[in-house]
């Protein structure tokens, strides 16, 4: 691996090589580059994870033609396909590494920060929504109970754009979260459950499940999960399975590829018989 | 469909609004939401809908999450089982309110 990184150094494949360089015990993210060589000895798969894909869009931003390679793992390689698709980075300008990735429901084992998923205590269990759920298992609570779960979940919140920030697929400049009328800066906590459901519907057929803000959350809010459950409802109603290919998302296709038909709106007796 | 003002507003809408009742659905919410077709020249028809669903929302009740903007103690005795609400619980909500 190492080899491989400084060849493509070395004969011009990429400018910049973005990886993990193992500094006083710590895997941080590194950019590796030509005039620097002797430090890509150091380099290293971090089963910590960092969206390096993130980096790889800030240096694109400030220098278009730079050619980056990077190390992917399989949550990597998804977003990319999502930063390629909205036009912040040029999939020609772009040569992954690819390295064993964290498990899923598709993979059992690797190198990943996210190799055990946390247990939740018996007071979450018993008030919140368990991290670990499936996106379908969400659907046996009742209407009430699920919405006290999920607001005893957002209620924690401290507001500290974590999630966000360290997203690889959120690149916007202005973002709605810090927009004056919508999100005031100053008062804690966020208005609650809108300032989730803001994030979770811009997640809407972008996130690519690689869980980095749940790891990044301090309140420890099952991010992973409510994207996720987002995520499902786009694949059940478009049939969009998000990061798998370069595809446009179902918001944003224009004309008339759409089947759906508003359901009816029921009136009082059908509700409240 | 297609026959709109806005050219391709109603597909997007339709997608939008169909997404979104599903995850209000996630909040159990989703019968708050509706979505039908009407022209500018159908007044009957728009006084038809809105006040059915105005009927619809009225059997729903208030909107559960009004209770959790003005009381949150009172919110979270509901939420949780009441013995975990300890003495500190107010101040501490307030104090980082």
């Amino acid at each position: 691996m190492i080899n491989n990184v400084k060849a493509w150094l070395e004969d011009g494949t990429v400018d910049a090589f973005l990886g993990y360089r193992e500094m006083d015990h710590h895997p941080l993210p590194h950019c590796f580059t030509r005039e620097h060589m002797e430090e890509v000895d150091d380099l290293v798969i971090s089963p910590v994870r960092y969206p390096l894909e993130k980096i790889a869009t800030h240096m694109t931003e400030m220098e278009p033609d730079i050619k980056i390679g990077m190390l992917a793992r399989d949550c990597d390689d998804r977003a990319l396909n999502v930063l390629y698709l909205w036009n912040q980075l040029k999939s020609e300008n772009v040569r992954t590494l690819g390295v064993n990735c964290c498990p899923s429901r598709l993979k059992a084992h690797g190198d990943c920060s996210y190799l055990e998923p946390e247990k939740i205590g018996a007071y979450k269990k018993q008030v919140g929504v368990d991290n670990n759920l499936s996106p379908e298992a969400l659907d046996s609570y009742g209407q009430k109970e699920r919405l006290n779960r999920w607001m005893y979940e957002f209620q924690k919140c401290i507001k500290c754009y974590g999630c966000r920030n360290i997203c690889p697929v959120c690149f916007c400049k202005e973002c709605s979260l810090e927009h004056d009328e919508l999100v005031k800066t100053g008062p804690l906590l966020p208005e609650i459950p809108v300032f989730h459901m803001v994030r979770a519907v811009h997640m809407a057929g972008r996130c690519i499940d690689c869980g980095l803000c749940e790891a990044a959350c301090p309140m420890d809010i099952p991010l992973r999960l409510l994207y996720g459950k987002v995520n499902q409802i786009v694949k059940d109603v478009f049939d969009y399975d998000t990061g798998s290919a370069a595809l446009d998302s179902p918001f944003n296709i224009l004309g008339d590829t759409v089947t759906l038909e508003p359901k009816p709106i029921e009136t009082a007796q059908a509700v409240n018989p | 469909m297609g026959d709109c003002h806005y050219l391709y507003g109603n597909y997007m809408t339709v997608k939008r609004i169909t997404f979104l009742q599903e995850m209000l659905g996630l909040l159990g919410l989703e019968e708050r939401l509706g979505l039908s077709w009407i022209s500018s020249a159908e007044a009957q028809k728009f006084v038809q809908v809105v006040s059915d669903f105005t009927e619809r929302i009225r059997s729903l009740g208030p909107n559960p999450l009004h209770a959790y903007k003005e009381n949150r103690k009172a919110a979270a005795a509901e939420l949780m089982p009441l013995d975990f609400i300890g003495e500190g619980y107010d101040q501490q909500r307030q104090s980082m309110a």
